[in-house]
């Protein structure tokens, strides 16, 4: 009687954050076979920035992931200043730090405000949005924008904070460290939320290692790699944070190691704001790159996030190379998600944070 | 609280709290929270929030300020700005920026470019229109009234001053330091262009005591008035045996 069927899920479906494909086949309820296509949203992000010059693709950069624009903008800069071979002023590089990390915790809101939408809770999507408010307002003050910055300039950052920004971070971030502990009250403490996650999706360290995952996804299989301590970029060097790392590889691992980061980030910007000491916060860089290659990465909400750049000496980059985080954990999804039933779906795909505007670029 | 502190078990929803008060004790209290003080949501077209000065909705321009360098136009990432040609009692005929708002990604680059401010972000973010030609911003339309906290400012250092330690700061389009055109004389043919396109009239044709031998009449070439000059570049652009290039200062 078992006949297997192919299901599509996608391109438009509520599991999918974007626009994708999964084609899942099925033999009753379990999955047997899984495979991502995507490709939906492909902009051709990486030629038409070939086009623009350097400071012109920094706004560019920024809408490769609404969810985090800051990083990739953020690395963007990083490796162009690798080319241009330019050091950042100390302040920018304190300012930087601690937007990125705002920048996490407000990516990691908005990926527990579409778990709990995928896993059937609203509440957490509205909490989860509530809080990611306060971030947004905070970074409305400083850039003028909520989501796409266009903050980072090549050779440091665009305007120093205003003047009360210390203070009102202080501020955002003592009601907020209390209400991570509402927000886990709402899923930890929730019976229908743990059936969902716990033991669902699960990856072993070898398997994660083996399929290139990365970020978060991976340490929650007990593999203990963060680039912002292994491979520090800015002043990661200096700030004192845990990696947080969980052993299970499951998908309550996974939102929790994502709930334990944001309480790492909380204390990397308490730190930032303590350190950051005076100075400019922007240095003028030239047109015109030396003919060179250059490669930076970073730890971005999702995984680690790659640019590469080859400058031929004009004032355009001959090519910008993209390692998109998401495209490797997606292409993981197969291993987590076999041999599980089809409702898991939402809650492991949801779980691994999708965002396509990065995957398909 | 430390990580290890935070580590679940198994059976943590056996515990005596149970899975439901904890999560009940946060409904409640937020329950009150928004009955009590103000909702955590605004009724949107009726409220709306309050959003400082520098917020980046759509562009807009003071016209007495424009000076028409057109570095808006070269900077604009998305290539949505054109130089327009208007006439208007006070300016009389000039070129003045015009924006396809329905293109514009509003990520403020013509208000930091803009040596003289004149462009800047206005927090103007309601934009919706039945057609498209209702989004295009002609430069009498882009007009918006001028506030100091629209314009976009920055202050940047240079790296030869920062490896000797100075960490002395300018001001954008500081007149003391800023990129200066230079004239390659041998190429020059005195056509004069670019003293006819600088948009600031920083360009003056002056004699270089020398007589063309065939018409005996002095050679003119061009003399930069550096304090004047807002590096828009269209003297480069427009010169046609490329004799005018940008010095950097760095």
């Amino acid at each position: 009687m078992s006949e297997e069927m192919w299901i599509n899920m996608g391109p438009q479906h509520p599991m999918t954050h974007g626009l994708w494909n999964l084609r899942v086949r099925v033999d009753g309820e379990t999955m047997t076979a899984a495979e991502p296509i995507v490709g939906y949203l492909h902009r051709g992000w990486e030629k038409m920035v070939e086009n623009r010059t350097y400071p012109q693709i920094i706004p560019l950069a920024d809408r490769l992931c609404y969810g985090s624009s800051f990083t990739w903008s953020h690395l963007y800069c990083l490796a162009a200043e690798r080319v241009f071979n330019i050091e950042v002023p100390e302040r920018a590089q304190y300012i930087r730090t601690a937007c990125i990390e705002m920048q996490r915790i407000s990516s990691h809101l908005m990926w527990l405000a579409a778990v709990g939408t995928d896993l059937g809770s609203y509440t957490i999507l509205l909490y989860g949005m509530r809080e990611r408010e306060l971030f947004l307002d905070l970074m409305v003050e400083l850039c003028g924008a909520r989501m796409t910055y266009n903050y980072v300039r090549i050779g440091g950052v665009r305007n120093d904070t205003p003047p009360d920004f210390e203070r009102n971070v202080t501020r955002v971030l003592d009601t907020f460290e209390p209400r991570i502990r509402d927000l886990e009250a709402l899923c930890d403490e929730c019976e229908t939320f743990r059936m969902r996650t716990i033991d669902i999706g699960k990856i072993n360290a070898a398997d994660a290692m083996n399929l290139g995952l990365t970020g978060p996804s991976m340490r929650a299989s007990g593999i203990d790699l963060d680039l912002r301590r292994h491979d520090p970029y800015e002043i990661y060097d200096e700030l004192d944070f845990d990696v947080c790392t969980h052993t299970d590889g499951d998908c309550y691992a996974r939102y929790r190691v994502r709930m334990d980061e944001m309480r790492e980030s909380v204390k990397i910007i308490r730190q930032c704001l303590e350190k950051m000491p005076k100075g400019p916060t922007r240095v003028k860089v030239p047109r015109c790159p030396p003919k060179g290659t250059a490669v930076a990465r970073v730890e971005d909400p999702r995984g680690e996030s790659l640019m590469y750049m080859v400058s031929d000496g004009t004032d355009k980059p001959y090519r910008l190379k993209v390692r998109s985080p998401n495209y490797v954990n997606l292409s993981a999804s197969p291993a987590m998600l076999l041999g599980n039933k089809i409702s898991d779906v939402p809650a492991i795909m949801g779980v691994l944070d999708m965002c396509i505007g990065e995957t398909d670029r | 609280m430390r990580i290890e502190d935070m580590r679940y078990t198994k059976a943590d929803h056996l515990r005596a709290t149970g899975y439901i008060f904890k999560s009940m004790k946060v409904t409640f209290k937020n329950l009150v929270r928004a009955t009590v003080n103000r909702p955590c949501t605004i009724l949107y077209p009726w409220e709306k929030l309050v959003y400082p000065d520098n917020y980046r909705g759509r562009p807009g321009i003071v016209l007495d300020k424009c000076i028409a360098c057109a570095r808006c136009v070269k900077i604009c990432p998305n290539q949505c700005i054109e130089m327009v040609p208007i006439e208007t009692p006070e300016l009389g005929k000039v070129k003045r920026p015009q924006i396809n708002v329905a293109r514009c990604m509003m990520c403020g680059y013509c208000a930091e470019e803009c040596p003289t401010n004149a462009m800047m972000v206005t927090p103007e973010f309601e934009l919706a229109a039945y057609n498209r030609a209702d989004m295009m911003f002609d430069p009498i339309k882009l007009q918006h009234p001028h506030k100091p906290g629209y314009e976009v400012n920055y202050s940047f250092a240079l790296i030869s001053e920062m490896k000797g330690g100075a960490a002395k700061t300018y001001a954008k389009n500081d007149p003391e330091m800023h990129d200066t055109i230079v004239l390659d004389g041998v190429k020059c043919i005195s056509c004069q262009r670019c003293a006819k396109t600088c948009p600031t009239g920083s360009i003056e044709m002056a004699e270089t005591g020398e007589l063309n031998p065939k018409t005996k009449k002095p050679i003119k070439w061009p003399k930069f008035d550096n304090a004047k000059c807002v590096v828009c570049e269209q003297c480069v652009e427009v010169c046609p045996k490329d004799a005018l290039s940008i010095k950097e200062v760095l």
